[in-house]
């Protein structure tokens, strides 16, 4: 009798307890917005495949919405009409003015994942000293060279600027230029500039973001180092990979997710590419990281919902996944754990380029959190055309520059 | 002898002058069709060749697997059939819509009709960019987001077509109108059987521009649904880029496949659309 008895209440437990586990487990589904180019899409896919294997009940619905521009504008009106998806890719200024519409993943992860996440992605990930989003497709500006034609790649701006003088010439000697020493895309990668902005102490705002400081001494002195590179310099908004192919230029700074076309173009020219850390500034040798976070909505999504886009956020976060993303795409992995794996020592070991962009990446800086950046980018952006074709002086660009951002800040 | 150096002097001059024009046109037709010729070899090429310097004009090796591997990329057969879906039907709907409206406004009387027009023309000032979100905020709450709906009823009316209707239903004399409906001639049969047979040309022009618009439409597609079966082409166009390069040759295969049904469109329809084009003033 009292065997039963304790067999039926260790039957009821045991039954309760797969009850809950199948209430807890019930299906669910989260909406996945990405701009991942049909490259990547695959990687993404296996990632999530995986993760619907480990979490049977959840469903991910993987939802390409063209480009980075594309989705910030998509994501934008689908805030206003409430109908936004479970997470989505976003650029940190697209994060700050919605921030208030979003679930943060910090709260709902173990303080050692927090502290795995690399230290230079964690500011531009936390809003209100909470961790709001997580990176995923992060990549760091480094500087690629041919290996034909510079020997010694340069290790300092000076050495930079004499390379590039050194290897701009007329080969043909009708007055035009066919080789230049560098290459920039000012219109499309102003980013080339905020590294020199950077690497010379200056900034964009001020911490408080009260000030414009863009265009103090450090901000005119990065500016005039790149106006010194101008005459050695096609300046061009196509692909910098394109230029590299037409043998129009021997080196540049670029994204490591460039690396797979860079070094195509360099194989397809038949000359051997090389990639190391960009030449050291008067103050630092950072340069910029960037690429998208994910970020999880709390906008009319369910409970089950949010947790299963935290879950899948912890996932991609795992060692093995973000090295498995950076070794199939290009990006760099996003957490410190990453880097001392097995498999992404092996991975250094046997690409050269790596060591290079794992270097950089943990000396990167992310851009500024205010919600203006992306106007603030396309004003710095012309300053930087002017200045890289001739058309102002670096003092005059920038002044206008930073008039026009003041307003943005007014 | 005089003469005949006269006649010799013109032939000459006109021989000439054809030989110039020919070589003019020629000239403009090779500038024209470069970037066909590019799109078309560039899809049969390999990688490396894209964008070698001197330019590779002519693949080395034909690489037909560029097509299928651009049609692997994405389900391109659900994106031809939504583009074919959505620029049939928003096409034949906005050609009814417009010869209907363009008619009330250039035959009938009726308490503010020039207001009326002059608020629809208005319309025309306002960007597309500004109103998106509205758009968006809009369908969502039709409940037709991600859905046929949503890609064709928000166009089957143009106040670009009706103008340009408007314009050229005006040029018919309106004492036509008034025989037929003394004949008893409803304004609706007068419409059909004698309006739009008479303005073939420029219909046919706003029914290809239409056709044209809707086959190319990208970012209302791409903002108005979610799922891969409501995508249209032009959305899978995009998947060969990044921010950090192309894959060209993927690019203009799948853009040579998308290109097909609107040259065939165009090589039945070309008579009608240069006398619209003609006839209309646009260009």
């Amino acid at each position: 009798m009292r065997r039963t008895l304790v067999l039926s209440i260790l039957g009821l437990v045991v039954f309760s307890l797969f009850g809950a586990i199948a209430m807890a487990e019930e299906n669910v589904t989260i909406s996945f917005w990405h701009a991942m180019s049909s490259r990547h899409q695959p990687n993404l896919q296996k990632l999530v495949d995986d993760f619907m294997a480990e979490y049977p009940y959840i469903t991910v619905e993987l939802s390409y919405q063209g480009g980075y521009g594309d989705l910030q504008q998509k994501i934008n009106a689908a805030v206003v009409a409430g109908n936004v998806p479970t997470m989505a890719q976003a650029y940190e200024n697209w994060v700050t003015p919605i921030v208030e519409v979003l679930y943060p993943i910090g709260p709902h992860m173990t303080g050692l994942e927090k502290a795995d996440i690399i230290d230079g992605l964690v500011p531009s990930n936390t809003y209100n000293g909470v961790l709001y989003t997580f990176p995923f497709n992060k990549s760091i500006m480094v500087f690629y060279y041919r290996k034909d034609l510079v020997p010694t790649p340069p290790a300092t701006w000076e050495e930079y600027l004499q390379i590039a003088a050194d290897l701009t010439v007329d080969k043909d000697g009708d007055g035009t230029i066919d080789q230049f020493g560098t290459g920039f895309r000012p219109a499309a990668n102003p980013e080339q500039f905020l590294n020199f902005l950077e690497e010379a102490g200056g900034s964009i705002l001020n911490e408080d973001w009260t000030e414009v400081t863009i265009n103090n001494e450090a901000g005119i002195a990065a500016m005039e180092y790149a106006a010194s590179l101008a005459p050695y310099s096609l300046i061009t908004s196509a692909y910098m990979s394109d230029a590299f192919q037409a043998n129009q230029v021997c080196m540049f700074i670029d994204t490591s997710a460039g690396y797979y076309y860079n070094n195509k173009a360099a194989e397809t020219a038949g000359f051997e590419m090389g990639v190391v850390r960009v030449p050291m500034g008067p103050v630092n040798q950072k340069s910029m990281i960037q690429g998208t976070n994910l970020a999880v909505f709390d906008m009319n999504q369910t409970q089950a919902q949010k947790d299963a886009a935290v879950l899948l956020a912890r996932f991609l976060l795992r060692a093995e996944n973000t090295v498995f993303w950076a070794e199939k795409g290009g990006y760099q992995p996003v957490t410190k754990s990453a880097y001392e794996t097995e498999e992404w020592e092996n991975w250094v070991a046997t690409h050269e380029y790596q060591q290079a962009m794992s270097a950089q990446m943990l000396d990167g800086f992310s851009q500024i959190l205010h919600p203006n950046y992306g106007d603030m980018r396309d004003i710095i952006a012309t300053a930087f055309e002017e200045v890289m074709l001739g058309e102002a002086t670096p003092k005059e660009a920038l002044d206008s520059a930073a008039d026009e951002i003041e307003t943005l800040l007014e | 002898m005089n003469s005949r150096y006269l006649v010799d002097g013109n032939l000459l001059r006109q021989r000439t002058y054809r030989l110039v024009l020919y070589f003019l046109l020629f000239a403009g037709c090779a500038i024209m069709l470069l970037p066909f010729f590019w799109m078309v070899t560039t899809s049969f090429k390999v990688e490396s060749e894209v964008l070698r310097m001197p330019p590779q004009w002519i693949p080395k090796d034909w690489q037909w697997i560029n097509y299928v591997k651009a049609w692997n990329v994405a389900p391109f057969g659900r994106y031809f059939f939504n583009s074919f879906f959505m620029a049939i039907t928003t096409t034949v709907g906005e050609v009814i819509t417009t010869i209907l409206a363009a008619y009330a406004f250039a035959k009938m009387r009726f308490f503010g009709k020039n207001v009326l027009f002059a608020i629809l023309l208005g319309t025309l000032m306002i960007p597309g960019q500004m109103l998106l979100i509205p758009n968006y905020v809009t369908i969502v709450r039709l409940g037709w987001f991600n859905r046929y709906e949503a890609l064709i009823i928000p166009w089957l009316a143009s106040v670009f077509g009706i103008f340009l209707l408007r314009q050229f239903f005006r040029s018919i004399p309106d004492e036509l109108q008034d025989a037929a409906r003394i004949d008893g001639c409803s304004r609706f049969r007068f419409l059909w059987q004698i309006v739009v047979p008479l303005s073939k040309a420029a219909i046919m022009t706003v029914a290809l521009l239409k056709f044209l618009g809707s086959w190319n439409a990208f970012l209302w597609v791409l903002i108005m649904t979610n799922s891969d079966k409501m995508r249209t082409i032009p959305v899978g166009l995009t998947l060969f880029s990044s921010e950090v390069g192309t894959a060209y040759e993927q690019l203009m295969a799948a853009s040579v496949l998308a290109i097909i049904p609107v040259l065939i469109l165009f090589f039945f329809t070309q008579k009608q659309f240069i006398q619209g084009v003609a006839r209309t003033g646009i260009k």
